[in-house]
């Protein structure tokens, strides 16, 4: 019997770069980078990337000297957990760590609206923790702190997240867990989530996920829900019911705006997927391989092609086969005439993508679908492959393969400076985007963006639509963006401004040397090009 | 025998920072480039509490997503962080196209013994404008953290100056920009008190500043203005020292006509310089203010479906005493819960209390001090509600009680998911008007 991929036992999962061999700074087409990352080859191995030190899979890495501020998978595990509505969650740490949560409560509250649940503000404990804990430890502030959070809010399970401070002063969050968890009754689940742990916060995803299906979700369910299927999201609209219906399907939605009852029964479903394989590839295929639940193994559910693979695979998997191809059928005659009209309307646009992995992939889909032309994409991390280790989920291939090559395609982690040589190259007309400090460079050069904030906005036949419509919106704040442009100056040198490629001081480290310095005497006469 | 039950330390539904937010005090002084020294995610949580979340204000030319950060990682935390950094304020100098560089050290490297001071001091051996400030989050809170990155540029950039004084000429030190959520605002309402009355106001952050030219100007200054309850004291004090330089405290933040003419004689009387000016410009301010005063007396006396009477408040230390000052010594509305949440250093606590006490003749404000949401949301939910509708001056945390007890909201405090604020202020004698359109658009809205 093969090995698992994935092992329950461990109190915590693996961060992507080693588990996946992810990767957050590179740039070529994604004919490259498809051959590159080695899907196949990389998923026969067992655990993705080398099990020994080997060099032979590692993906080039461009290693740049100079980064600006970006995200931690602290943040992440912060929009998971705090988003289940029943659940604690305690932070381990300074109090500068939950600066995130006012902006975390206005998703939550969106979500429970969209899911048709009483808004309620977010529910987290900071141990706020001072210099003389640093010295001496914490852990009576954190049991103190888990039993105020058991007595104030009764929840269903109480999460411990661990931070940079704790992690460095060696607070074992998993004994006090454990403790508490014998002394209260619910399960008292770690995150060991500190930022340093991953150069990506995707990872923080993968904790969560970790987690909930140690902790929360049923192990042997007595029953199956033969009728439900489990829809890893995040905080989008309800446009899976619509889409599933259909196929006589009641979608589950986790984490975020689930009960800790709704994450609980996610083993009794039918199957598991989701709308980004970034997102939702680790807990969908624990599912499959520890509670028998399978995955729908199929390009995610965007454009007609992913859309129709996509219900595809779910019929098969739940006894729909019958019915599906009337139901493709009649979706695409009824959804055409207006996409065709979109396309009329947004002939001669270019668009570029900037959003997380998986999702970018997806969204130039929708897009190219929608004729609109895409010569660039950033993607703020690359998986070379999932989980599951599943051909059939390589998004990447899906994209380049249905759709053709994106000849500039770049990762790298929100990186302001680098954003705006890669947009001079392909002069887009708008951007879509994701996460925050992307959208501030491109709208000063003039060029409008779409931010996804609904992530389900794009997903099935009607998502086609949903996003060409929104782009037609955007594309008439080019009079704000082109006025903005003419009236602010960006906080980059010119020097660094007139630079053609953003990795050039990967590429070249010793033209930071070179360049000119308005400080002091010592640059280097030779040439900077 | 049972355990003696500890005070709670724990905070839910914070209201402010932690000491990397500073990085935000950095950016707001024009061209001046902060570099956050700290892991990933850390500086772009504290813009979140200080700008996003709090009236979306955006950043200035290097703040938010644009602010360089050595993000320490697994091999820094394991190896040391020194050679990092170096490359990162390396490339800074070369890639971002500033006047003043401040590396601002937060928890993982102040924990693991980086010598940050020492590679800053050999960069700007060399030359560079560069200066290091302590801002480790478990050190204290942004307002903390402020001071820590003010002074540090005091000390390491505008350095030992002998001049001479220019009489008229005032540093000021009032708003923790962003923090404040109205900072821009009332750095312009005060530099337009101040200059109306005769003063050249040497500001330092924001558009009304001049950038590093300003930080120059400091010890060129008669001296130090600090309209706050305790935040900038501590860099008067230093400046003092430094520079000679006297300085003037005053902790009452002045809104409305009352408190913005006493503010205005007590700083001309300060200064010595002739009143004529001064009193002219009151005079003139004086009448446009109860020109507005006199016209929404109409509504606050025959408006019939139902005006609010008492009032609840949090906020930090600056902001609560201004308002609260206002409302209940001006407006006549009554105190019913008053709480300062910005963790006031304790030393400074008694006299922010005794202000508070003596907030108008027939009104006296027992303040509490609470840092935890989830206490001040309690103390709220059982504050003395009376008969009219209650006034909740707080902030967007603070939503369920206010729609428990069907109160009024304005939000005054960090975070603030309510509002988009751009140029706006509640203080001075233009900011009251505003804040009073604010309060009654409120009740008229139902």
């Amino acid at each position: 019997m093969a090995a698992k991929r994935i092992d329950l036992n461990l109190p915590t999962v693996e961060s992507r770069e080693l588990r996946l061999g992810s990767i957050i700074s590179w740039n070529g087409s994604t004919e490259e980078l498809l051959k590159e990352s080695n899907y196949e080859g990389r998923s026969e191995k067992k655990k993705g990337c080398c099990g020994s030190k080997g060099e032979g899979c590692k993906l080039c890495e461009l290693n740049l000297p100079f980064s600006q501020q970006t995200m931690c998978c602290h943040a992440i595990i912060e929009t998971q957990v705090t988003n289940i509505t029943d659940c604690v969650l305690v932070e381990h740490s300074p109090i500068g760590c939950s600066a995130r949560l006012p902006r975390i409560n206005i998703t939550y509250n969106q979500t429970l609206a969209r899911r048709g649940k009483e808004p309620q503000m977010i529910r987290v404990l900071s141990t706020n923790l001072q210099e003389n804990d640093m010295v001496f430890g914490a852990t009576a502030k954190l049991e103190r702190t888990v039993r105020e959070a058991y007595e104030r809010y009764s929840p269903k399970a109480i999460f411990i997240s661990l931070a940079c401070t704790t992690a460095i002063i060696g607070e074992d969050i998993i004994s006090a867990a454990n403790e508490l968890q014998d002394e209260l009754g619910i399960p008292v689940i770690p995150l060991e989530c500190e930022g340093f742990r991953s150069k990506h916060w995707s990872t923080g995803f993968d904790i969560a996920q970790h987690a909930v299906l140690r902790s929360i979700v049923r192990k042997n369910p007595k029953k199956r829900q033969n009728d439900l299927i489990n829809i890893f999201a995040l905080y989008g609209s309800d446009y899976f019911t619509p889409l599933l219906k259909p196929l006589g399907l009641r979608v589950n939605y986790i984490i975020d705006g689930a009960s800790y009852d709704e994450i609980a029964q996610a083993s009794e479903a039918v199957a598991t997927t989701t709308f980004c394989h970034t997102l939702g590839s680790y807990f969908a295929a624990a599912l499959e391989e520890h509670f028998n639940v399978p995955q729908i193994h199929s390009p995610m559910p965007y454009g007609f092609k992913g859309t129709d693979a996509w219900l595809r695979e779910i019929a098969k998997v739940t006894g729909k086969e019958d019915i599906i191809e009337d139901y493709i059928r009649s979706e695409h005659e009824r959804v055409l005439p207006r996409i065709n009209e979109l396309r009329e309307q947004l002939k001669g646009m270019k668009g570029y993508v900037a959003t997380g992995s998986a999702y970018a992939h997806a969204i130039i889909e929708v897009i190219r679908e929608l004729g609109v032309q895409v010569d660039g994409s950033l993607v703020f991390h690359h998986d070379p492959v999932y989980d599951s280790g599943d051909p059939k989920e390589n998004s990447l291939k899906h994209l380049t393969e249905t759709y053709g090559d994106i000849p500039d395609y770049t990762v790298s982690k929100t990186q302001q400076f680098q954003l705006f040589g890669l947009l001079k190259r392909v002069s887009p007309d708008f951007i879509i985007i994701r996460h925050n400090a992307i959208a501030p460079v491109s709208i000063r050069m003039g060029i409008p963006s779409l931010p996804m904030g609904d992530e389900h906005m794009a997903v099935g036949y009607d998502g086609m639509i949903r996003v060409g419509e929104a782009i037609l919106e955007i594309l008439s704040r080019r009079k704000f963006a082109k006025t903005l442009k003419e009236h602010v100056k960006l906080p980059y040198t010119e020097w660094w401004l007139s630079q053609d490629d953003p990795f050039i001081i990967a590429k070249h480290p010793e033209i930071i040397e070179e360049a000119p310095d308005r400080f002091t005497k010592k640059t280097k006469k030779r040439s900077v090009k | 025998m049972a355990e003696k039950k500890k005070k709670a330390t724990s905070i839910t539904h914070a209201r402010y920072a932690c000491a990397i937010g500073a990085v935000n005090t950095v950016s707001a002084i024009r061209r001046a480039i902060p570099i956050a020294n700290c892991g990933p995610g850390c500086a772009d949580k504290q813009f979140i509490t200080m700008s996003f979340s709090n009236g979306f204000q955006g950043a200035d030319f290097a703040g938010g997503g644009a602010v360089p950060s050595s993000n320490t990682g697994e091999n820094e935390i394991v190896f040391g962080g020194v050679k990092k950094l170096e490359t990162t304020i390396k490339s800074a100098f070369k890639i971002m196209d500033g006047d003043l560089y401040v590396v601002l050290t937060g928890c993982a490297p102040s924990l693991i013994g980086d010598d940050v001071e020492a590679v800053v001091r050999r960069f700007r051996k060399q030359g560079y404008p560069i200066v290091h400030a302590d801002a480790a989050g478990f050190r204290g809170n942004n307002l903390v953290g402020h001071e820590s990155v003010v002074k540090a540029i005091i000390e390491q950039y505008v350095g030992d100056v002998k001049t001479e004084k220019t009489k008229g000429l005032i540093n000021l030190w009032a708003d923790v920009p962003y923090f404040d959520t109205n900072w821009k605002g009332n750095y312009s309402e005060l530099k337009r008190i101040l200059e109306g009355a005769g003063f050249k106001v040497n500001i330092l952050f924001g558009i009304e500043s001049e950038g590093v030219k300003s930080w120059k100007k400091i010890p060129k200054a008669q001296f130090n203005l600090v309209v706050s309850p305790w935040v900038g004291l501590s860099i008067a004090e230093l400046l003092q020292e430094k520079y000679d330089q006297p300085f003037l405290h005053i902790p009452v933040v002045p809104v409305g006509e009352k408190e913005t003419t006493a503010f205005i004689r007590r700083v001309v009387e300060f200064a010595g310089i002739d009143n004529k000016k001064a009193e002219k410009f009151i005079q003139k301010e004086t009448e446009q203010y109860y020109y507005y005063y006199e016209h929404i007396s109409e509504f606050i006396s025959e408006y019939w479906f139902g005006l609010p009477a008492r009032f609840l408040i949090a906020a930090d230390a600056q902001t609560t005493l201004g308002i609260s000052k206002f409302l209940a010594d001006q407006i006549g509305l009554i105190p019913a819960k008053v709480i300062v949440s910005d963790n006031t250093p304790l030393k400074y606590r008694d006299a922010i209390a005794e202000e508070f006490r003596n907030i108008s003749d027939d009104t006296s404000i027992d303040v509490q001090f609470i840092e935890d949401g989830y206490t001040i949301e309690k103390e709220f939910d059982e504050a003395d509600y009376g008969y009219g509708k209650p006034l909740f001056l707080a902030t967007s945390w603070d939503l369920d009680v206010v729609r428990k007890h069907k109160g009024l909201f304005v939000p005054i405090g960090t975070p603030n998911n309510f509002e988009v604020v751009l140029n706006r202020t509640y203080i001075g004698y233009r900011g009251a008007i505003t804040l009073l359109e604010k309060i009654y658009s409120e009740v008229v809205r139902g």
